[in-house]
């Protein structure tokens, strides 16, 4: 079941957080992990097994992991086996099991986090989980299973340990919530379906192409940070502090700056726990640092999924944040309007590769925006830009973040506290169109990726 | 302080919501559509499906709901509520195939019927609203042809079959009250203009208009594409029927199921409850089923043998002016089983009516 389905919603949100603040606070942890476990294995029980397995091999090699500490060439080959396993095994279930009802979705969050787990017991940055059911809930943490952010062991259950449940947390936490879930079924499920429709009509004027891949980058921004946004909602109003994982990608004025806020906390955890092993944490020669950085990126392209493209677009990642910093940066300087076109227009390039079924398709839809295609316009464009327009630009502007902007201009003001104190019914309104946008059903998307 | 008040109306306000919704649908529960657990549709998922279905259909406050996304969806710039193009004066469905099938195989049916058959075979494909009103839809807006593709249609077919071109017959009449405003059907007489060339290519003469008498037998009809929108600021339809007192006298109508079993419906066509239900077009044949056997007082002997989908429901009684038997048979229901339902050497014409639409899905 997915944080944006209209059973969660509008029935199991409200029951699940009444049960949590009813039972006293030695029992939240145990509701929690029911909750996970039943939001998990919703419509499709036997998806649990898998999260069981894991869970329980995690658990086993945590404490193998901790009991060989002094035993590095032991520790080295048990980790190296079960990063091999575990990374295979997730490849070869997203590609068997993609798109079916019993796609073990949030696999590739779990598997992360249990390799962090373990990796960071072998580093001895922190010991192996002692009860199992912590372990438990750290993997199988609904909020965060959908796409993020991505956890800490022991931020994790530091957060577990002294989480406060007040009025104060419910009450962000739930406007969070709805703000993430606005994002999601309003923005990224329209610009979904108008992806979708451009895709499919064939037709591929240069109108046709930037509109396309504008709404598909809009519409993966606002699916991702709209499920960040709720896991963090959730998590806040269950006591716990889940960290940021997007900030403002768009209109960025370099393609470094779009690298560190886009996925925040996938990028933090490769960072940790893949490039340590490549060349230390503090690579020494600058050829070390961008073999990394590119290497890493690949990897966060196959992240996202099992097809070529994914680890494609990873690597024209990689080589454009190498670009920049090697050229276009020094180039620029401190002018911040040519690096933002050149920023923006190469990522619009770059998502091409993301949505593209293969190169022959990435070629075709380049030489449309570039206007080498079907000409200028055609109706399906035209159809689409006067119908949308507005929402595109709305969605441009929320993806600035100026709306908190203007909010914290404004907060000295009349203004500024008259909305301030309307906050509370604005929420309201906003929760009762989401529930309006999910009922309407026909643009609903799970989550396109199989992450 | 503050920031504690602010959380505490939050929630407050978030609460309120919930038990209105609970409310609203606890008014409006029905115990006899709510899902039942079992273990084995518990672990199998299928509860979770039809608990879903249930909850998204029985919401209290479902259609204020959806009028309130459909209307901002309209007001910020949209021209369209769940596939259906919204104008001034009607709602038209957005036609799509995302990959037709190629004419040839379109009209494989009907001549394999006319050649493996001897009888004298008839087709009529009727385009939708949406072909004949395109200079309606909102501008740019996209929407699958249908005239050619059935002018591809017609001339795959072989010599024996005959076909009636309807698109120019409901293009030329465009603007009269051919096609409901709030429905994907046809009016009755959008059906007769169609009849009267149909009827002469299968050898008679067509029943003046002037011979009929012509009833509103409700004029609050909002058919399917409204209830797909519960969009309301279109004119609701009028439900006409035509009756000749001059014309055939109905003998029997026969219902059968996909088993065979038959299930006598008296002399009456029309069904007057239909209308006051939500399907109020079922007022023309009743309750779909595989097979209507309908005989009449005429004389002549001919049997009409007629295949077809809803959209031919109100042609039924113009037709039924000249056959002894009309035999019908649909195509939405017993799908490529259609041939299993009638012996064709018992007739002696069989028509292919159906909507464009429905064809190309059919096969």
């Amino acid at each position: 079941m997915y944080l944006s389905s209209f059973t969660f919603t509008v029935a199991l949100l409200p029951a699940l957080l009444l049960c949590y603040y009813l039972v006293p606070a030695k029992g939240r942890g145990a509701v929690l992990l029911v909750a996970s476990l039943l939001v998990y294995g919703w419509g499709s029980p036997a998806r649990l097994l898998y999260l069981a397995a894991c869970i329980c091999y995690d658990y086993g090699v945590g404490l193998l992991l901790e009991h060989w500490q002094e035993k590095k060439a032991l520790s080295t080959g048990l980790l190296a086996f079960s990063a091999i396993v575990q990374a295979g095994a997730m490849t070869a279930i997203r590609m068997v099991a993609a798109g079916g009802t019993m796609y073990p979705f949030g696999i590739a969050i779990y598997t992360l986090h249990g390799l962090g787990y373990l990796i960071g017991i072998y580093r001895g940055r922190y010991k192996a989980a002692a009860r199992f059911g912590v372990l438990a809930l750290y993997l199988a943490f609904f909020p965060a299973l959908f796409a993020g952010p991505l956890m800490n062991y022991q931020e994790f259950t530091d957060q577990l340990e002294d989480r406060r449940c007040n009025v104060i947390q419910l009450g962000d936490g739930l406007a969070l919530f709805i703000r993430g879930l606005a994002e999601k079924v309003v923005l990224a499920d329209t610009f979904g379906y108008m992806y979708r429709e451009l895709r499919q009509t064939g037709t591929l004027s240069m109108l046709t192409a930037w509109l396309t891949t504008l709404s598909f980058s809009l519409y993966l921004y606002f699916e991702l940070f709209g499920y960040s946004e709720m896991a963090r909602g959730l998590g806040r109003a269950f006591g716990f502090d889940l960290p940021r994982n997007f900030s403002q990608p768009f209109f960025c004025t370099s393609i470094t700056a779009f690298m560190q806020s886009w996925n925040i906390t996938l990028l933090l955890w490769f960072q940790t726990n893949f490039r340590y092993f490549l060349f230390g944490p503090h690579p020494r020669r600058r050829w070390q640092k961008y073999l990394a950085l590119v290497l890493t990126w690949i990897l966060i392209g196959a992240w996202y999924g099992t097809a070529p493209q994914f680890a494609l677009w990873g690597l024209t990642i990689g080589l454009l944040v190498t670009l920049d910093q090697t050229v276009l940066t020094p180039l620029f300087g401190k002018r911040w309007l040519p690096g933002l076109a050149v920023t923006g227009i190469l990522l619009q390039f770059a998502w091409v590769l993301f949505y593209a079924d293969d190169l022959g398709e990435v070629g075709a839809v380049w030489r449309a925006m570039l206007g080498l295609g079907s000409g200028f316009v055609d109706q399906t464009g035209l159809y689409f830009f006067t119908s949308y327009i507005a929402l595109l630009l709305l969605g441009l502007y929320i993806a600035t973040d100026q709306f908190r902007n203007i909010a914290e201009r404004l907060s000295a003001t009349a203004v500024g506290r008259f909305i301030e104190s309307w906050q509370p019914v604005l929420h309201g309104l906003l929760l009762v169109f989401c529930i309006a946008s999910m009922l309407y059903g026909e643009r609903m998307t799970g989550l396109w990726l199989h992450i | 302080m503050k920031q504690s008040k602010h959380a505490r109306r939050m929630v407050l306000v978030i609460l309120l919501i919930y038990l209105v919704l609970v409310g609203g649908t606890a008014a409006s529960f029905r115990a006899d559509a709510f899902p039942r657990p079992t273990w084995r549709s518990v672990l199998n998922g299928s509860w979770c499906t039809q608990f879903e279905r249930y909850l998204n259909e029985d919401i209290g406050f479902h259609d204020v709901l959806f009028r309130i996304k459909s209307r901002t969806d309209l007001f910020i710039g949209e021209k369209m509520i769940q596939g259906v193009y919204v104008t001034d004066d009607r709602l038209l469905e957005k036609l799509y195939a995302e990959e037709a099938p190629a004419p040839e195989s379109l009209a494989d049916p009907v001549n394999a019927f006319c050649a493996e058959t001897g009888l004298p075979t008839y087709l009529v494909l009727v385009p939708s609203a949406s072909e004949v009103y395109r200079g309606d839809l909102p501008a740019n807006a996209v929407s699958d042809e249908q005239s050619s593709r059935i002018q591809q249609i017609y001339s795959a077919t072989a010599s024996g079959v005959r076909c009636i071109d309807a698109y120019q017959i409901l293009y030329t009449h465009k603007d009269s009250y051919i096609y409901y405003r709030t429905d994907t059907h046809w009016t009755s007489y959008g059906a007769y203009l169609v009849y009267r060339s149909v009827i002469q290519k299968l050898g008679f003469t067509p029943t003046p208009y002037e011979r009929y008498v012509i009833r509103h037998m409700t004029t609050s009809f909002r058919g399917d594409l409204y209830a797909k929108t519960l969009y309301d600021d279109v004119k609701p339809d009028l439900l006409d029927r035509y009756s000749n007192e001059d014309g055939a006298k109905i003998t029997s109508v026969t219902a059968y199921d996909a088993d065979g079993d038959a299930a006598d419906r008296g002399t009456v066509l029309y069904r007057e409850s239909a209308l006051s239900t939500q399907d109020m077009y079922r007022y023309y044949l009743g309750t779909p089923c595989d097979k209507l056997v309908i005989r009449t007082d005429v004389e002549s002997g001919r049997k009409l043998l007629l295949y077809k989908d809803d959209l031919a429901d109100c042609m039924v009684p113009f037709l039924l002016e000249h056959y002894s038997e009309i035999c019908i048979i649909d195509l939405a229901r017993t799908g490529a089983r259609y041939r299993a339902y009638a012996d064709p050497s018992a007739y002696t014409q069989a028509l292919f009516l159906c909507s464009m639409e429905r064809w190309t899905d059919l096969w």
